[in-house]
């Protein structure tokens, strides 16, 4: 990967974003591609056929060394014993007082090796606080990042797509297989954030503007970050910085299916479970327009009768629903059906309590 | 991309004087290029009384949102309430289809206080 004069950094697909002319915007220190032809269109396809984003901003992060599963285990909240080698895990890294220091997937390739994927701009902090963790262990923590780049290949089309370039797929969601394509070693999971049958590919850096082209050439439609967001807010999915950080704990955010609270530690447990015992004060909920307006991230959510319950942490319009949705911080007594206002710049819009997904998950089909 | 015969705001708007006096505005090509998908549209009231350069409703696509300017004073008369359900009429058709409102001027309507199409031109040219 390289770093240009002004330290924006970019991905090794960078160029094909240029020529394909995209509109480019600096993500977290990263020049990343917002959308090719449009929003909308790229969310379609995504939905209805076969849509490629380029994700290799994200981290990579390998962590060997004897007893690294157990190691990492006792940090991370999910409990890797969930899963077998050869799957992967949607956890978190958690600070004492339970707030997110960031989301990740975790791959397990066996008891001491294993392979994380953090979040653009939380990478550096999720290194340095394993390698802190780890101290004392003989457990290795590299970051990988400037070495790999990562394509995830998403919609009801993707098997077809990879299947027709010659990769080999995994069959079950959240399993993973590594094999070689065109020289290089590619490691496919079947996992995404949009809520599409899907497959995330690792691959060496220098091999990615080769499957780039390939996976063009086999009809897989270029989407940039801006369908990105659109597709994974219509699914419920947090986005750290959003729905997660260091304020917003795992228990607000309806995340306890990826917290293993009978393992004897990880980082943060005694606030979580203190929390989930008492009962969070705010919950993370789902508001769809019931009015007309779009609302947007920090936008006041307020009741019937004009007081402050909360407010929106991600607000978009569904390409799918042609309506506004968002995911909202809100007392945790608001009922689900609950008529609700949001501040939309002045204007109050109402909107519906529903529990996420907007949109129904295809990830398992 | 920018059609003579019309008048533009600084805004990013375009003005059409119609044979009775009237004006009917719309965004630029150039605007709605920048704004993307459009998937908002906010018009003003019906019979409302707008003031040259006062808000009279957004536009808001999937990035960002843009507020509305009235290019002159005066009442609105008609508003394209298709654009209600086909917001993205105004990236298909800016100067046509995806017009948004027809004011009817309080007096008189003073072009000089708009730009030409090539001092528009010129504006974009400049970014």
């Amino acid at each position: 990967m390289t770093v240009s004069a002004d330290s924006v950094r970019h991905t090794p697909l960078w160029d094909r974003h240029l020529a394909l002319n995209a509109t480019m915007a600096d993500f977290g220190g990263w020049s990343m591609p917002m959308e090719y032809t449009g929003t909308v269109a790229e969310h379609r396809a995504v939905r209805e056929s076969v849509g490629m984003f380029d994700v290799s901003h994200m981290g990579t992060v390998l962590i060997f060394g004897s007893g690294a599963l157990e190691a990492v285990n006792a940090v991370l909240t999910n409990d890797l014993e969930r899963i077998s080698d050869g799957q992967a895990q949607y956890t978190m890294l958690c600070a004492e007082n339970g707030g997110v220091i960031d989301d990740l997937i975790a791959y397990r390739f066996d008891e001491n090796n294993l392979m994380l994927i953090p979040n653009a701009t939380n990478s550096d902090a999720v290194v340095a606080e394993l390698k802190r963790a780890l101290t004392d262990t003989e457990v290795n923590v590299l970051d990988a990042r400037d070495d790999h780049a990562i394509i995830a290949v998403q919609g009801p089309h993707s098997a077809p797509t990879l299947h027709a370039i010659g990769i080999e797929l995994p069959e079950k969601y959240m399993a993973f297989a590594r094999s070689t394509w065109n020289g290089s070693p590619v490691m496919v999971c079947r996992t995404g954030y949009t809520g599409e049958h899907g497959y995330e590919i690792v691959l060496p850096a220098s091999g990615a503007p080769q499957l780039w082209d390939a996976l063009s050439g086999a009809g897989a439609i270029p989407a940039g970050l801006g369908a990105r967001d659109t597709l994974r807010t219509e699914m419920g999915y947090p986005l750290h910085g959003h729905e997660l950080n260091a304020q917003i704990t795992p228990v607000q955010a309806g995340l306890g299916f990826a917290v293993g609270w009978a393992k004897g530690t990880f980082h943060g447990r005694e606030a979580l479970t203190s929390e989930r015992e008492s009962g969070p004060a705010r919950k993370l909920r789902g508001l769809i327009a019931a009015g007309r307006g779009i609302p947007r991230a920090q936008m006041s959510v307020v009741d019937g009768s004009g007081d402050s319950i909360g407010r929106v942490t991600s607000g978009t319009f569904s390409p799918t629903l042609s309506t506004g949705i968002a995911l909202a911080l809100i007392d945790a007594d608001i009922a689900d059906g609950a008529q609700v206002a949001v501040d939309v710049r002045g204007r109050h819009v109402d909107f519906t309590v529903t529990k996420p997904p907007f949109v129904e998950s295809h990830v398992r089909d | 991309m920018i059609p003579a015969e019309l008048h533009y705001t600084p805004e990013h708007e375009w003005v059409r004087v119609t044979e009775t006096g009237t004006v009917v505005v719309g965004i630029t090509h150039y605007a709605q290029d920048a704004l993307g998908d459009i998937v908002f549209v906010d018009l003003p009231a019906p019979e409302a009384n707008v003031e040259a350069g006062g808000s009279m409703g957004e536009v808001e696509s999937t990035k960002s949102v843009s507020e509305l300017y009235a290019p002159i004073a005066g009442r609105i008369i008609a508003r394209n309430v298709d654009l209600e359900a086909n917001p993205e009429t105004i990236n298909a058709d800016p100067y046509g289809d995806g017009w948004l409102v027809e004011i009817e001027p309080d007096g008189g309507v003073d072009v000089s206080a708009l730009l030409s199409a090539s001092a528009y031109v010129a504006l974009t040219a400049a970014g």
